[in-house]
């Protein structure tokens, strides 16, 4: 956490879990999880080199308890493991994890909703931990959002 | 004038042939009055020749033993003639290294632990450890249990699984016991492996204020809405949603952490109260309360005695 706060500038911190053999259950919450947790909308934290079918079973229970999605990256795929989206929210989410950036009006096109409707659902996933998210100029001349994996 | 019937001075606890699972041993103990909670001054434990005890059991007995003579009771284990291998087995098992000095033991404690002699060499035992509420258990115990179970089902494809399964389990019970206990009392764990590899019985056993003794006054004041339970769906609620004392809804899982790995083991957890003695079974992968087993109204036994029996066939 201290790591965290002496780098204000950093949007993403990916925590490699090479070397690590064994955690116990009040380390997968109050350490990973909650970290997760505290900074979310703020900073984007994933889990990076965590191959161990066991560990990730610990942090994925820790998480769902308290339902805050992890990402967790291999090579160059993403899944998110602890809390869930809504069914509602799952196909936006499949979505935005599969390119670097979406954008709700591009949502709203491919599902064919309105673009309030995958605005909301954006702004869900990302107030719940999914998404980060970040201002960028809309070609009508407005601000809009660019939601992005974490990591 | 009024009659007044003579208390017995001295409870007898006669324990049962055969193996003797929790459920003989608090038929047992309820057979013979309240050792600890009533007027006795002394309490004999008779132990026929025949008598297997497991492990649980045995650091159950192990505390009855300790609050006792801690009580200032005179408190004596009698073992049948012809009980030689139950005796060499609580021997090698560390049972008298652990047993207050002022426990009586007849015919005789053995004059050498088994344990000091064989410890670490069986693949499927880990010797009873000491620690308490006031002394932090030894920093490579949890590692150790979990190493044996480990190595006790190396060629399985689970076994992983189950060396995860009892490491969060004893990292957490143990741990409970440091934080909450407040009992100078030792507490134990123990891990044995069973027929032929394909039970791993892990108990944790203590002496302190009880499980739910600490934690209901504390979801009192808190206002939470589970400290009105009874026991029996408070203790439910505690493994399979988890339970906290405080605000910090990431504190608290650990005990819930411990049955979701339990359940991968179609685990059965054992847990004794102070008069009361809860089974919980799971069912869809979850313990609920219609699946809990209860004694009730048993004699007074200090602390929490927490047991874990995972299925590995």
């Amino acid at each position: 956490m201290s790591f965290v706060e002496a780098n204000p500038g950093q949007a993403v911190f990916r925590l490699s879990m090479e070397g690590v053999e064994q955690i116990d259950a009040s380390f997968a919450s109050e350490a990973i999880v909650e970290l997760v947790r505290r900074y979310r909308c703020n900073k984007g934290i994933c889990l990076v080199d965590l191959l161990d079918p066991e560990l990730r079973f610990n942090i994925d229970l820790a998480a769902a308890r308290v339902n805050v999605p992890v990402a967790i990256w291999n090579g160059n795929v993403i899944e998110m493991i602890g809390g869930q989206p809504s069914q509602g929210n799952r196909e936006a989410l499949e979505y935005a994890l599969k390119r670097p950036y979406a954008r709700a009006a591009e949502l709203a096109d491919t599902l064919s909703l309105s673009i309030a409707n995958a605005s909301t659902k954006f702004k869900q996933l990302w107030e719940q931990g999914f998404l980060m998210r970040s201002e960028s100029a809309a070609d009508s001349g407005g601000v809009e959002f660019l939601y992005r994996r974490i990591g | 004038m009024m009659a007044t019937a003579p208390q017995p001075s001295e409870c007898v606890i006669a324990l049962p042939g055969g193996w003797v699972k929790a459920r003989k041993f608090e038929d047992a103990l309820r057979r013979s009055g309240d050792a600890l909670g009533g007027p006795f001054t002394s309490v004999l434990i008779q132990v026929p020749a025949d008598c297997k005890l497991m492990v649980d059991v045995i650091i159950r007995l192990l505390s009855f033993c300790n609050q006792a003579a801690a009580m200032t009771k005179r408190i004596r284990l009698q073992f049948a003639e012809g009980s030689e291998s139950l005796r060499g087995y609580l021997s090698r098992i560390g049972f008298f290294d652990h047993l207050l000095p002022t426990v009586e033991v007849h015919p005789a404690r053995p004059l050498f632990s088994g344990a000091d002699l064989h410890r670490g060499g069986n693949s499927g035992l880990v010797e009873i450890a000491r620690f308490s509420g006031t002394k932090a258990a030894d920093h490579d115990l949890v590692d150790n249990l979990a190493a044996t179970a480990h190595r006790s089902c190396v060629a399985r494809t689970d076994a992983a699984a189950l060396k995860n399964a009892v490491f969060t389990i004893f990292a957490e019970l143990i741990g409970n016991v440091s934080e909450h206990s407040q009992s100078s009392l030792d507490a134990f764990a123990v891990l044995q492996t069973y027929a032929g590899g394909n039970q791993v019985r892990m108990a944790v056993s203590d002496s302190g204020t009880g499980i739910l003794q600490t934690l209901r006054p504390a979801l009192q004041a808190k206002g939470d809405a589970a400290a009105v339970l009874s026991d029996v769906h408070l203790l439910v609620e505690m493994f399979r949603k988890g339970v906290s004392r405080l605000d910090d809804d990431s504190r608290g899982n650990g005990l819930a952490a411990c049955a979701s790995h339990a359940v991968r083991f179609q685990a059965e957890l054992d847990v004794r109260l102070l008069n009361q003695r809860v089974l919980l079974i799971p069912s869809n992968n979850v313990f609920q309360p219609n699946m809990a087993y209860s004694q009730e109204e048993l004699p007074l036994l200090w602390g929490t005695h927490i047991s874990f029996s995972l299925k590995i066939a």
